[in-house]
């Protein structure tokens, strides 16, 4: 009897993430395979997907975008975490400010990012110049070497808030003892942040990591808002491809094949990572 | 804090742990400008005239702060009727995802069923699911049931946004609500149900309190769904609107911010005084695994 009414009460959710998920995951694979009539066509899609440099190209830029992303979010993140793990005045209201850039929409960050980067009347430009650090106005989002590089740092900023509060709540559960040892030993402060704070929040760095390459595998919105892939492709990400090829060109079913090569590569990047988290504490301990 | 109280106490000759002023200092000061420095000048641009705005070098305050960039988000474009629309979306959403997180999270913590892991499992795969793969074949279920360009729609694909960390969340703090409580009030004749919403509700208000944040801010900010499922200016919500006004060629960046600060605004106020709680929920379920 009790079996069932557990199962009652998670049966509403479960149907609502099933036909949400489980079908549409199905169906994408089905789309991948046919025409737009619904005709079977083999592997015809993934070749006309695969073809172009393009396809490519963005493909690089992915994994240029998601690992620039996560080596800064991690480092700013855990260094801030540090920060707010001492004891001042303010830390409350530090903290929460910290999370501020986290909470607000991403649309907002991304245009209000670009109206500071613009190249003649944004004021990132005006410091730059008036302060010697570059020469001449730089345009920051014309410009094919420095596009990228904006947008990472622009996600870096949206992202290390919600490193640093979750490494935080890692620091925080540190028993007092380890510190103590530490100081009997004579430890400097960064010998405890090295030998006592980082290996013990390294599960929760892990943890975070994965989060934030999904999160990176999934973000559009900086990008879309921002360049829309451009220009000249430099910051096109297998995401907005896979957004323009069916809703700009309304080509689903190449979209769909590509979809499905995505996720693919996106489920083999998780369970490597799970296994690699999953082997970690042994030797970590 | 207290903890570390008691450790100068407890060992006086101590050297005392942590950085030195200065370092705080400059980090702290570092942190603030990084964090608060775009929303300062997205505030100072909102109030400038367009030409105070398109000057070279730029003016750091407006000689006289102007209203009609507000104005004209106000009065003259769509953004009230988004912001309705981002309203109705939000709550209902967010309503929706808190009751289907109520019952499916206090079925995993208080119940002990046949697949229980791998139903557990599935909820969180829903986290791990990139968006973009989905995109397609949701816009085409939502078409075959004709939610297309409807409040429904957007309502309904938020689930999958929100749910999965919802019932994670909740599930952590309904287990934290001691099961003799609970036993007690069965053995005086309350129903299973009566317990849940008398006892263990209450109980859990902060985590109510922190699904609820956590769900409204994520569909309020959401972009890409509604970029592709709502076409129509009648369920167009607010960030499609901010995206609209920066596309044209001839970006109205002083209406642009304006815009930005009336989005911003109700986030950020929902954030700030919820801000205790929703970093609890948030780390509860970080730290107990």
């Amino acid at each position: 009897m009790k079996s069932q009414t557990g199962l009652l009460f998670v049966l509403p959710a479960l149907i609502v993430l099933f036909m949400l998920i489980a079908y549409p995951v199905a169906y994408t694979g089905l789309l991948s395979v046919t025409d737009g009539n619904g005709h079977l066509v083999g592997f015809k899609n993934f070749a006309a997907v695969l073809k172009p440099r393009v396809t490519t190209q963005a493909f690089i830029n992915t994994i240029y975008w998601v690992f620039g992303s996560i080596v800064f979010q991690v480092v700013l993140g855990t260094l801030t975490a540090i920060l707010l793990n001492q004891s001042f005045f303010g830390r409350g209201a530090l903290r929460a400010i910290t999370l501020i850039p986290w909470v607000v929409p991403g649309i907002v960050a991304a245009t209000t990012w670009a109206w500071m980067f613009h190249t003649e009347f944004g004021i990132v430009n005006y410091m730059m110049t008036g302060s010697g650090v570059l020469q001449s106005p730089i345009g920051w989002l014309t410009n094919k070497d420095t596009v990228m590089p904006v947008l990472i740092a622009i996600n870096v900023w949206k992202l290390f808030p919600f490193v640093a509060i979750m490494v935080l709540a890692g620091l925080q559960s540190i028993p007092n003892d380890l510190y103590e040892a530490a100081r009997v030993d004579g430890a400097s402060f960064w010998e405890e942040v090295w030998y006592v704070m980082l290996p013990s929040v390294r599960p929760v760095i892990t943890a975070v990591t994965l989060l934030l390459v999904i999160w990176g595998l999934n973000s559009i919105t900086i990008i879309y808002a921002i360049t829309r892939g451009g220009p000249a492709n430099k910051t096109l990400i297998t995401p907005i491809q896979i957004f323009r090829l069916a809703f700009e060109s309304f080509q689903f079913n190449q979209a769909a094949a590509l979809s499905v090569i995505f996720f693919g590569v996106a489920i083999v990047v998780v369970f490597i990572y799970i296994k690699v988290l999953s082997a970690q504490p042994g030797e970590a301990k | 804090m207290t903890a570390s109280a008691t450790r100068v106490i407890a060992q006086p000759k101590m050297k005392k742990p942590g950085l030195s002023w200065p370092i705080i200092l400059i980090g702290s000061i570092l942190v603030v400008v990084v964090c608060l420095f775009p929303f300062v000048w997205m505030g100072l641009s909102s109030i400038k005239t367009l030409k105070e705005l398109y000057s070279v070098p730029p003016i750091w305050w407006p000689a006289i702060p102007t209203f009609d960039n507000y104005y004209k988000v106000l009065f003259e474009s769509n953004i009230p009727r988004y912001f309705l629309n981002s309203v109705v979306i939000s709550v209902g959403s967010t309503g929706l995802a808190l009751i289907l997180a109520i019952f499916a999270s206090y079925g995993f913590a208080r119940f002990d069923f046949k697949g229980k892991p791998y139903l557990q499992a599935f909820i969180l795969v829903g986290q791990l699911l990139p968006t973009a793969a989905i995109i397609v074949p949701l816009f085409i279920t939502l078409r075959v049931l004709g939610l297309v360009n409807t409040y429904w729609g957007l309502i309904l694909v938020y689930m999958i946004v929100t749910l999965p960390l919802s019932v994670w969340m909740l599930t952590s703090y309904f287990r934290a609500v001691p099961v003799e409580v609970e036993e007690a009030a069965i053995l005086d004749g309350a129903s299973r149900l009566g317990v849940l919403f008398r006892i263990t509700l209450p109980l859990s208000l902060p985590g109510l309190v922190a699904v609820i944040v956590y769900a409204f801010v994520t569909t309020w900010n959401e972009f890409i769904f509604a970029l592709c499922f709502a076409t129509d200016s009648s369920v167009k919500t607010l960030p499609i609107g901010l995206a609209e006004f920066s596309t044209e060629f001839n970006t109205d960046w002083g209406a642009v911010m304006a815009a930005s600060v009336v989005m911003t605004v109700p986030i950020a106020l929902l954030f700030l005084v919820f801000q205790k709680m929703f970093v609890g929920g948030l780390t509860a379920g970080a730290t107990k695994g």
